[in-house]
């Protein structure tokens, strides 16, 4: 598979052809990574009759967005770009590009020639949707051991039995639905610039924030992210990100089968809903009792950040790292909602919230009658005893490592003697495993994680991997009974 | 007539017992000792075999039947046996099923057989029937719903009214409703304008659904209107009547002991609120109240559990208990224990089937105390030598009609109004003469 990837780098190479940049450092990754895929098919090449099974999965997933990056990382390197030659640096931003995070290590991005820009753009895209569900859609005859590894790679539980007849079916439908909508975002965002509505938005501006928005990822072309670009053009990627933010099963049936009542009746859609409708009103009336805006732009801002940051995308038009405390609490806690299940958004995401709410109420209802049978049901269909452990299981898990990444930033700190407040530390861990991007204080949403330690930025690193192969399929990997047969 | 019944379980005894005397009854069984058994007690023919096979029919005589009631616990058996029946001969075919699904089918007319019963649905009605009439021993519905005929018990030392204690004639009576039987120690008294309904006695009624919930207040007026109510025993019995119940606006809970089972009615209807717990144990009586119930209903599968439960639920305070039998002798150890009503689902199913084998002017039939009682819904021919003659003046049968339906409205029918021909009556008739009445009208 991986000898595909490398087909990828031809895209950016046509861009620096374009931009009359250096093409060489794509090629050169370009065929690196096809090497390195052929040479795995060889190794491999005797085992090929044995498909890959449910156990495999889990590693299958975890390696693949390891190594993906990886190759994903050597333009950079190779390119010697300024700000991101050091190979642990190139690869946390690759990292960060593919799992769809948008957290930067460079701190001047205008700095960076197009063509590498554009590559940190499309990981965004490639990433986004994941990697094995675009290769089931897209390669021929792909192997695929069955449904567990696309499921353990579709973020958050999803049913992906009923949608359609075949796993390449559906993977072909969500890739469909994804291009669909990266073109439209593409054209809406053409068009404000064709118009003269926003004259900073050119073509080249266009594709890459419509690749990065699709994906909720959050790298921009420009260091002051979104705010570089006019109010229309702000108000389009809050759309765009709303929309992509929603179950991309549920949006395939609204949109393409034209079931609207799925509108109405999605519990997730009702409380991914409500969650921006709260987060927006908290954030506006902060905006407008501190004094940090006013009116329209009040509105907007507060809105834009709360849709940014719960989808995880992590687009900024502000500062908020300037805001008061109301603000910062609800983005902080608007990082561990996350967007939909089965949307290309990262965090806990909003569907786990629902059923934990509904365990919740169950636990209660079952304290006072302790005989009560109470099924949980999610859009009236009873979920699974086991679905509901694993999913408190899940969330556990991700506060815990939520915790030890942030306890790691500090203890870091100290030890090179950076200056991280506790909230910041824990801010840029919440960053990291829920895929947002931009953190709090240096690490904001026109800084970048730079002052941060090798170490740290490692940290940061593996925190963005375990967010997006969602903890599990690595966890089960420490297990020891895994191992053995 | 030629009658074919497959299977000599509970429910084919119960339609041999109705049937035997009036028409030829062969009944098919792969159990020779259950045969054996039937055949020392009834005059019907019997056929040791599996009624799913062509060759076993045949012997049967299924081709010159006119009727099949194919009552086995299997289902599929007795839709193979339908089947085949279907193409041997002319019979009608009646099906007995416990599956929703393929009542649902049949009712689309996906599966060919003349008509399908389902125990459990007809069963939940009866149910539906009595909880409405919280006083009712037993209910039914005739002429769509128009025409309802309740068994009440008079309760022991109930004091004199407007109606307990009063000759018919001075008693105020609902109007639209008609006593068209009371039952002392046992035996059947004509209900003339001289007798009198006394405490103890069991009276029927034939009325509209208002007239009977008026009776309903007469014969015990404390009792309200039951809006809430406890099903033990979560089996597919006791999941179809609270589906009914549930339809009908009634809060549900059920109490079932199987973890599975609990799991299933919970998910299954979502309205309900399941306890898993023991029907006998009473600290979850205690706990979650259930004495506070309007009713109960015991439909779990052993019936000394059903009775034990309903006794200690009726100690608690429920008042009105509905426990389901499954054996032949249960239904009067039910009564004697204090049971308000018992309940036998195979009798039901009987009931429905062997309705069939009348009159093919007859709509509907109902049993009353283990079928010494029959209501019968007739239509009067032209040619009946009762056509034209007013009620005063109709002979003594034995009989009772309670409401005549004319033009598709029920009328509740005085001395003077005379009887036409065309006429659909619902009558209350002693089981032996119900043959006698269907010839004279």
């Amino acid at each position: 598979m991986l000898k595909w990837v490398g087909l990828t780098f031809m895209v950016p190479a046509a861009v620096a052809v374009g931009y009359a940049e250096p093409v060489w450092p794509f090629l050169a990754a370009g065929g690196l990574t096809g090497a390195a895929g052929l040479l795995l098919d060889q190794i491999t090449g005797e085992k090929r009759g044995a498909a890959v099974g449910p156990r495999e999965s889990f590693l299958v997933v975890a390696l693949i967005w390891l190594l993906v990056p990886a190759f994903g990382a050597l333009p950079f390197v190779m390119g010697s770009v300024p700000q991101l030659s050091r190979p642990v640096d190139a690869y946390f931003e690759a990292l960060s590009g593919f799992t769809a995070t948008g957290a930067t290590l460079v701190p001047r991005i205008e700095e960076l020639p197009r063509s590498m820009l554009f590559w940190r753009q499309l990981s965004h895209w490639l990433g986004g949707m994941g990697i094995i569900v675009l290769a089931v859609a897209v390669l021929p005859r792909l192997r695929v051991g069955g449904r567990q590894l696309l499921q353990s790679e579709l973020a958050g539980p999803t049913e992906i039995e009923r949608f359609a007849e075949t796993i390449r079916e559906t993977a072909r439908r969500l890739w469909r639905l994804y291009a669909g909508l990266t073109a439209i975002a593409m054209l809406a965002l053409m068009l404000v610039g064709w118009t003269g509505l926003d004259p900073e938005m050119g073509v080249y501006d266009a594709v890459a924030h419509a690749l990065s928005v699709v994906a909720l990822g959050g790298f921009s072309t420009r260091t002051e992210s979104a705010a570089a670009f006019a109010p229309v053009t702000q108000y389009v990627l809050l759309v765009i990100m709303v929309v992509a933010g929603v179950n991309f099963l549920r949006l395939y049936r609204v949109l393409v089968q034209r079931h609207f009542y799925v509108l109405k009746s999605d519990e997730e859609l009702r409380l991914y809903l409500a969650f921006f409708a709260l987060a927006s009103t908290l954030l506006v009336l902060e905006l407008l009792a501190g004094g940090y805006a006013s009116g329209e732009e009040a509105f907007r801002t507060g809105v834009f950040h709360a849709v940014a940051i719960m989808t995880t995308t992590g687009f900024a038009t502000a500062d908020y790292t300037a805001w008061g405390p109301l603000a910062t609490m609800t983005l902080l806690l608007l990082m561990f909602v996350g967007a939909s299940a089965g949307s290309t958004g990262g965090s806990i995401k909003v569907i786990r919230h629902l059923l934990l709410f509904k365990l919740v109420r169950r636990e209660l209802e079952q304290t006072i009658h302790r005989e009560a049978v109470v099924p949980v049901r999610a859009n009236g269909v009873v979920v699974d005893e086991r679905a509901l452990r694993s999913t408190v299981v899940f969330v556990l898990l991700y506060l815990l490592t939520f915790a030890l990444g942030g306890l790691g930033l500090v203890v870091e700190a100290r030890r090179g003697g950076t200056d991280l407040a506790a909230f910041e530390a824990f801010g840029a861990a919440a960053a990291c495993i829920g895929n947002v991007g931009p953190a709090f204080g240096f690490a904001g949403p026109y800084g970048s994680f730079e002052p941060f330690s090798d170490l740290s930025t490692l940290i940061c690193t593996a925190l963005m991997w375990l967010g997006r192969v969602e903890i599990v399929p690595v966890a089960v990997l420490l297990m020891r009974s895994y191992w053995r047969t | 007539m030629k009658i074919v019944v497959l299977g000599a379980g509970n429910v084919g005894r119960a339609v041999v017992d109705a049937l035997y005397e009036e028409h030829q009854v062969t009944v098919i069984d792969l159990d020779g000792t259950r045969l054996a058994m039937l055949s020392e007690r009834y005059d019907v023919r019997i056929v040791e075999g599996n009624g799913t096979t062509r060759d076993v029919l045949r012997d049967a005589g299924v081709e010159d039947a006119k009727l099949l009631l194919a009552c086995s616990s299997r289902e599929e058996a007795n839709l193979v046996c339908a089947m085949h029946v279907k193409r041997l001969s002319s019979a009608l075919a009646i099906v007995r099923t416990t599956s929703a699904e393929y009542l649902e089918a049949w009712r689309e007319n996906e599966i060919d057989v003349d008509f399908m019963i389902s125990s459990e649905l007809e069963t939940a009605n009866a149910i539906s029937g009595i909880v409405g009439i919280p006083a009712a021993r037993q209910t039914d519905v005739f002429a769509e719903g128009q025409v309802q005929i309740v068994e009440f018990d008079v309760p022991e030392g109930a004091p004199d009214g407007p109606v307990i204690g009063r000759t018919l004639r001075e008693a105020s009576i609902p109007p639209d409703s008609k006593v068209v039987g009371v039952i002392r120690g046992g035996d059947l008294i004509k209900p003339r304008g001289a007798e009198r309904v006394l405490p103890g006695d069991r009276v029927v009624i034939i009325g509209s659904p208002g007239a009977a919930r008026e009776w309903s207040q007469i014969i015990a007026h404390d009792e309200q209107q039951v809006e809430d109510i406890v099903i033990f025993g979560a089996g597919r019995m006791g999941t179809t009547i609270g589906g009914v119940l549930l339809d009908r606006g009634l809060r549900v809970r059920f109490v079932e002991a199987r973890a599975e089972q609990a799991r299933h009615v919970a998910e299954a209807l979502p309205r309900a609120r399941v306890f898993q717990a023991d029907a006998c144990s009473r600290d979850f009586l205690e706990r979650e109240r259930i004495g506070k119930a309007a009713a109960a209903v015991f439909a779990m599968n052993d019936d000394p559990k059903n009775l034990f439960a309903a006794v200690l639920a009726k100690a608690y305070g429920v008042r009105l208990t509905i426990a389901l039998a499954h054996e032949a002798g249960s239904l009067k150890v039910f009564e004697q224990g204090g049971v308000n009503v018992g309940i036998d689902p195979r009798q039901i199913t009987a009931e429905e089937m062997v309705r069939f084998a009348h009159d093919p002017r007859m709509r509907q039939l109902a049993m009353l105390e283990d079928d010494r009682f029959e209501v019968l819904d007739l239509t009067v021919r032209a040619e009946s030598e009762l056509a034209g003659r007013s009620f005063r003046e109709l002979p003594e049968t034995g009989s009772m009609i309670g409401a005549i339906i004319r033009e598709g409205r029920a009328i509740f029918p005085h001395g003077t109004e005379v009887l036409r021909a065309g006429d659909r009556v619902i009558i209350f008739v002693e089981a032996r003469r119900a043959s006698l009445v269907e010839r004279t009208l």
